[in-house]
């Protein structure tokens, strides 16, 4: 314990300095979940289409990806991303920390939202398909009127608590140099060598916006969704919670 | 290739030994997990309502807080504190991320062990404790037994997630096998090959588990 540094956690300044590291933990989980999304969208479609030149690829996409550490790939994009982007944004393009990590966490989480998607679309009833079909609607536009506003709304809850996770893992972009919630904690830890308090107060800070995240997911609970569904989910949370 | 790099590069036994010190890191951290896992399951479910409140504590910060906040803690704070693993910078290093990965994988197979307990049905108990056994023998004898079945495939789940965050030891100086994969793009430079190699080997770790894990749920499935 080192109580003479204990001012730091009631000046303004210092505590400014931390919601800078929290606002960019903020904004790289919400870059991350929307690119996530996206993606996933994709190969949630692709798993379940019947061309195999389509289903192959995204099975192979999505179990490999499934089964990787994130800081894995976190990393992989943190030295490698520059050059790799070089082709499309130009030979001068460098590939910021905080970009990185997006892409790393972004391509991480994608895989396992597809595997949520797919488990919500799965555990409609048949008839709805049918039913959409028999109307004249095309197999594209059953999907895109009839089946994903169900499935994706069925999925919520497990999104949000998804969320939760990613909050949780954008700290590994602390190791890549980011400057987020835990990145501010260690410049501070390396100024005045209190890691009990710096690491305690980090942690706090975390917890309150994961715990009250997860009780809101849970509130929502998984109430209306189908069993089959929620036996996937709870799957995927146990598997693909990563850090 | 890949592979010219694991079977050419002068420094190629970084491979085996990450992939080692991984496999290592996995299996002591999933035992340490399973046993303090249980041990707060029991505390979750206790008649005393202190005990529930600790169990409940733990289980929530421990869900709550990265993985990574708190292996800085350990690595960081226990010195601080006093506390020392091993006077061994390597050994320290290691006994900390076991004790990292256990604790936070704990809170995991905790909540999965108490739904266990809670599942198995309630007139076993009361015809356990009605034929006169205490709570313990009771535990012992009818509840613990009949949660193992469903408990298994979930505790499996965790232990790809545990062997997959494993990989976060390399942040407090455990060379497992990602850090194998750091020295090997640090001394060649070729990030594709020494990264595809880390991920084939992770693959090589993490896809049999999941094969294992869906079987077992095939097998152990409970027909209600």
């Amino acid at each position: 314990m080192r109580q003479d540094t204990w001012w730091i956690f009631t000046d303004i300044n210092f505590l400014r300095f931390f919601g800078a590291g929290l606002i960019q933990t903020l904004l790289l989980s919400l870059a991350a979940i929307a690119l996530a999304f996206v993606v996933a969208l994709v190969f949630a479609l692709g798993r379940m289409s019947h061309r195999r030149w389509l289903r192959w690829p995204s099975i192979a996409y999505v179990e490999t990806i499934r089964a990787l550490p994130v800081l894995l790939l976190i990393v992989f994009f943190y030295i490698k991303g520059s050059s790799l982007l070089q082709p499309v944004f130009g030979p001068e393009f460098n590939l910021q920390p905080f970009w990185a990590g997006v892409l790393g966490l972004g391509l991480y989480t994608s895989a396992v939202l597809a595997e949520i998607i797919r488990a919500g679309i799965l555990s409609l009833p048949r008839g709805q398909t049918e039913a959409a079909r028999a109307l004249g609607l095309s197999h594209a536009r059953a999907m895109r009127y009839v089946i994903l506003p169900q499935g994706l709304r069925l999925m919520v809850p497990a999104m949000m608590s998804q969320l939760t996770t990613i909050i949780k893992d954008t700290s590994l972009v602390a190791t890549i140099g980011v400057s987020d919630l835990l990145g501010q904690g260690r410049i501070i830890y390396n100024r005045y060598f209190n890691p009990i308090e710096v690491f305690l107060f980090v942690a706090v800070i975390y917890f309150v916006i994961c715990f009250a995240l997860s009780q809101a997911s849970r509130r929502l609970e998984l109430g209306n969704t189908p069993k089959a569904a929620r036996a996937k989910i709870r799957e995927i949370q146990l598997r693909d919670q990563a850090a | 290739m890949p592979g010219e790099i694991i079977f050419e590069f002068p420094q190629q036994y970084l491979y085996p030994e990450g992939l080692w010190l991984t496999i290592q890191l996995s299996v002591l951290g999933l035992i340490g997990s399973i046993v303090l896992g249980i041990l707060i399951a029991l505390l979750r479910i206790s008649p005393f309502a202190p005990l529930r409140w600790i169990g409940a504590a733990y289980v929530e910060f421990f869900r709550n807080t990265p993985l990574l906040v708190q292996l800085f803690f350990l690595f960081f704070a226990l010195p601080a504190l006093g506390i020392r693993f091993s006077d061994d910078a390597f050994v320290f290093n290691f006994r900390a991320a076991v004790l990292g990965i256990a604790l936070y994988h704990a809170a995991y197979v905790a909540e999965v062990v108490r739904g266990g307990l809670l599942g198995v049905d309630r007139g076993q108990i009361e015809a356990a404790r009605s034929l006169g056994l205490s709570y313990r023998q009771m535990l012992r004898e009818v509840q613990l037994p009949q949660a193992v079945r469903s408990v298994i495939p979930p505790i499996g789940n965790i232990a790809i997630a545990l062997a997959k965050n494993t990989a976060l030891a390399k942040t407090i100086g455990v060379a497992e096998l990602l850090a194998a994969g750091d020295y090997v793009e640090a001394a060649t430079f070729r990030t594709v090959e020494a990264y595809l190699a880390v991920a084939l080997l992770y693959l090589v770790l993490t896809l049999p588990m999941a094969a294992g894990v869906n079987w077992l749920e095939k097998r152990l499935l409970v027909a209600r």
